[in-house]
């Protein structure tokens, strides 16, 4: 493997996978876009635009270019993955948002529950040994690694997406789910110092082969599912608008966006079970 | 203000001719919502029922609420809003809008509204021919409390007004923030700085801050300046205002954004400079189509202490610079923000401004447009409420006897008159004239009466000057 790794000038996380790189004998070239690797960086960054994530404050780094596999991994989690688990634990990674030493993009359900070890190493890594604070997702699958996480003090945040009521959960998944994996991880969630579920108004395939939104009698029924699970009517509840610009699905990207003020009633639907539900803003 | 340690309360004048005559709703400190007729007998006390303010229906009902949040940690929050008929059964009620765990407290729903609320039908809460609130179905607009953080404005807890729609099942169907429309207020540097620093921290819950205090909510309804084509003052939207920054605004219902504003700052326009700073104002509301003056925006403009901006001799800090010892009630044209008529001091009879205390309440209050031109004026600070005509004759007057014991005073938020025909439970009272007394000979017992027992002459004394020359500029000479 070989690899190129574009840093910023006194990027903390940079440092982190350069040590760990150095840990690990593996070799690379380093490209400071803020140094003598302005140049080498703009013309990377030109070439892989499609790939490379620019949020609102900009490029998130580092960026690691295998440039054998051709591949580029951004932001502190997926790097530190890849250099672990050589691409197997990719998909339990995204670019975060977060900042300073807050890391978020982990995805507890992103991946293979087989690979939870390497998982759990890398968390381990960026947390344990590097000082980082982690905020993890999860929709309720692996259960058995956010049990893990739990035990072991990994996550300083986790937020669960609650994908909708027990009776649609396979549904949306768009594949066949253990709902009582789901409540294990709902009871699981309420047990981390600070926590939050959070349901997205998302369409869905009706039997019909209609897509319609989730009624609010459906998110209703999410908030149910949260009580009955976590014992509690009381836990952090946020309902979000979905975006269809921001959907990768084909299926939804043309349907129309709801308005802010239609999560209102939803609130009111949710309120019966979850007293301190808030909505989000547009 | 500057009551004598003895003076009369109920009603002192009463002119049957003159008055608008109806029936008077307000909260009797710590003792209910009380109704009174013109001559002040209380046909109804809906005993324990807070009010803030009490509204009547037709029909006889009345809106209040069963409680108030425990003061330690709460700012004003009432626990609901209802509707209660003639004889107290709760027919309407909200509660719904925020579950509260306050210590040693049953944790419970909240409304946690404030200040004021509208049912549909009609747009300010008070009697306007043609626009009567729906009884037994429709919306309720209600001004609410919620904590916020917002680092835009300050990095300390904020206690901000919510303006929510709820329908008669009590679904919320609209809501509005206060706080995300920050930016939109035109505050200057100067403000900013001490509302970051001091958003009007209040004790309650630890410490929060009632940055805006929005104490008036209503809505526009029909008038003749959308009737003319002009967008902002859609029939649907709403008018507000802040004590604690000066500001009164429209609210566009569509888009929630602020579409027309006075204030903060009243020096940036000579039409501005003209009205005058308006400071801790409420019950800024549009006069409802029907009424004299409709389309006028009706303001009591307190005076007292409000606003932020630079620090001066009165405000070291920048916190509540504007200052006045003085109230107004200003009837203000939207369109060409010229006073078209005002109640003042000076209007009131006293000489301004050494007598301009006379006419004074520093916090609540409210006026009143009622169909024969005349205006209702709650000078709410020291219980008074009363009516005067357009050219300023007072034609009633009452002073709230109800003298709190947990906090010592009588004041009055809001009163409000209503038709005889919204109470069809009673029969139309008697009308009895109240003749002004007059206070030159008004003597307590055992009071000596005016008129010197002897007069005594000195040759040489000239005639008294008047006012010209007062230790303050006074009277004329204070206005040139």
């Amino acid at each position: 493997m070989s690899f190129t790794i574009y840093t910023a000038t006194g990027c903390t996380r940079c440092k982190i996978i350069k040590q760990l790189m150095h840990e690990r004998g593996i070799a690379f070239e380093e490209q400071d876009m803020k140094a003598e690797g302005k140049e080498a960086f703009q013309k990377f960054y030109a070439a892989n635009r499609k790939a490379i994530f620019r949020g609102p404050d900009g490029v998130e780094f580092p960026l690691l270019h295998d440039t054998e596999a051709g591949n580029i991994h951004q932001g502190i989690g997926a790097c530190v993955a890849y250099l672990y688990g050589g691409g197997k634990l990719d998909s339990f990674f995204s670019v975060g948002t977060l900042h300073k030493e807050w890391v978020d993009g982990i995805h507890v359900s992103g991946g293979n529950s087989e690979d939870a070890k390497g998982f759990l190493e890398v968390l381990r890594y960026i947390k344990k040994t590097n000082n980082m604070k982690l905020q993890l997702d999860t929709n309720g699958l692996n259960s058995a690694i956010l049990e893990q996480i739990l035990a072991e003090g990994l996550a300083d945040v986790i937020i669960m997406n609650v994908l909708g009521p027990k009776e649609l959960y396979s549904q949306i998944l768009g594949k066949e789910v253990d709902t009582a994996e789901i409540e294990k991880s709902l009871s699981l969630v309420s047990k981390f110092p600070e926590y939050k579920f959070q349901t997205t108004v998302t369409p869905v395939v009706r039997g019909d082969g209609e897509i319609r939104y989730l009624t609010t009698k459906e998110v209703g029924g999410a908030a149910k599912l949260i009580a009955e699970a976590t014992g509690s009517m009381k836990n952090p509840y946020l309902i979000k608008l979905f975006k269809p610009k921001e959907c990768r699905d084909e299926r939804f990207k043309d349907i129309e966006a709801m308005a802010a003020d239609a999560l209102l009633p939803y609130r009111t639907a949710a309120r019966a079970h979850q007293v301190f539900v808030e909505i989000e803003k547009a | 203000m500057s009551y004598p340690t003895v003076y009369p309360t109920g009603v002192t004048v009463y002119n049957p001719q003159k008055a608008w005559n109806g029936f008077t709703i307000f909260q009797a400190r710590e003792v209910g919502a009380m109704l009174i007729d013109m001559n002040g007998t209380e046909v109804n006390l809906w005993q324990g029922l807070h009010g803030f303010p009490n509204k009547m229906l037709p029909g006889g009902y009345v809106f209040g609420h069963l409680g108030e949040r425990n003061n330690n940690f709460g700012m004003q929050d009432q626990t609901d809003l209802v509707q209660v008929d003639w004889e107290g059964n709760v027919v309407w009620k909200f509660n719904q809008y925020e579950f509260i765990e306050d210590p040693g407290e049953e944790p419970q729903w909240m409304a946690r509204q404030h200040h004021d609320y509208q049912r549909q039908g009609n747009p300010v809460g008070y009697y306007v021919p043609g626009m009567e609130p729906l009884v037994d179905k429709g919306n309720t607009l209600i001004l609410c409390h919620k904590n916020v953080r917002n680092p835009k404005i300050s990095d300390k807890l904020l206690l901000d007004d919510v303006i929510i729609e709820v329908d008669w099942e009590g679904n919320i169907v609209w809501e509005w923030a206060c706080n995300e429309h920050f930016d939109e207020f035109g505050f200057d540097e100067a403000a900013k700085n001490i509302l970051c620093r001091d958003p009007n921290m209040r004790s309650s819950g630890g410490g929060m801050g009632d940055w805006m205090h929005i104490n008036s909510m209503s809505v526009l309804g029909p008038n003749r300046f959308y009737d003319a084509g002009d967008e902002r003052f859609n029939p649907e939207n709403i008018i507000i205002d802040g004590r604690e920054t000066n500001i009164i605004c429209i609210i566009e219902k569509k888009t929630g954004k602020i579409v027309w504003q006075l204030g903060p700052n009243y020096d940036s326009s000579e039409e501005l400079k003209k009205i005058g700073w308006i400071i801790g104002q409420h019950h800024a509301h549009m006069i409802p189509k029907g009424l004299p003056g409709e389309g006028n925006i009706l303001i009591f403009d307190n005076g007292g202490w409000a606003g932020y901006g630079a620090p001066n001799p009165a405000s070291p800090t920048g916190a509540k610079n504007a200052r006045r010892d003085y109230s107004r009630v200003l009837e203000i044209d939207p369109t060409t923000l010229k006073i078209v008529w005002q109640y003042t001091p000076a209007e009131a009879g006293f000489l301004m401004p050494t007598d301009a205390e006379r006419f004074y309440s520093p916090y609540i209050s409210s006026a009143q447009r009622l169909p024969n031109g005349n205006t209702l004026i709650t000078e709410g600070s020291d219980g008074r409420i009363f009516e005067v005509t357009a050219e300023y004759e007072l034609v009633w007057e009452y002073i709230s006897p109800y003298k709190g014991e947990k906090m010592p005073t009588n004041m009055v938020y809001r009163a409000y008159r209503l038709p005889y025909e919204w109470v069809p439970q009673l029969e139309r009272p008697v009308e009895t004239a109240i003749e002004p007394v007059d206070v030159t000979t008004f003597r307590m017992p055992g009071a000596a009466p005016m008129g010197a027992k002897k007069t005594t002459t000195i040759e040489g004394t000239r005639p008294y000057q008047g006012d010209r020359a007062l230790c303050v500029a006074a009277g004329d000479e204070a206005e040139e």
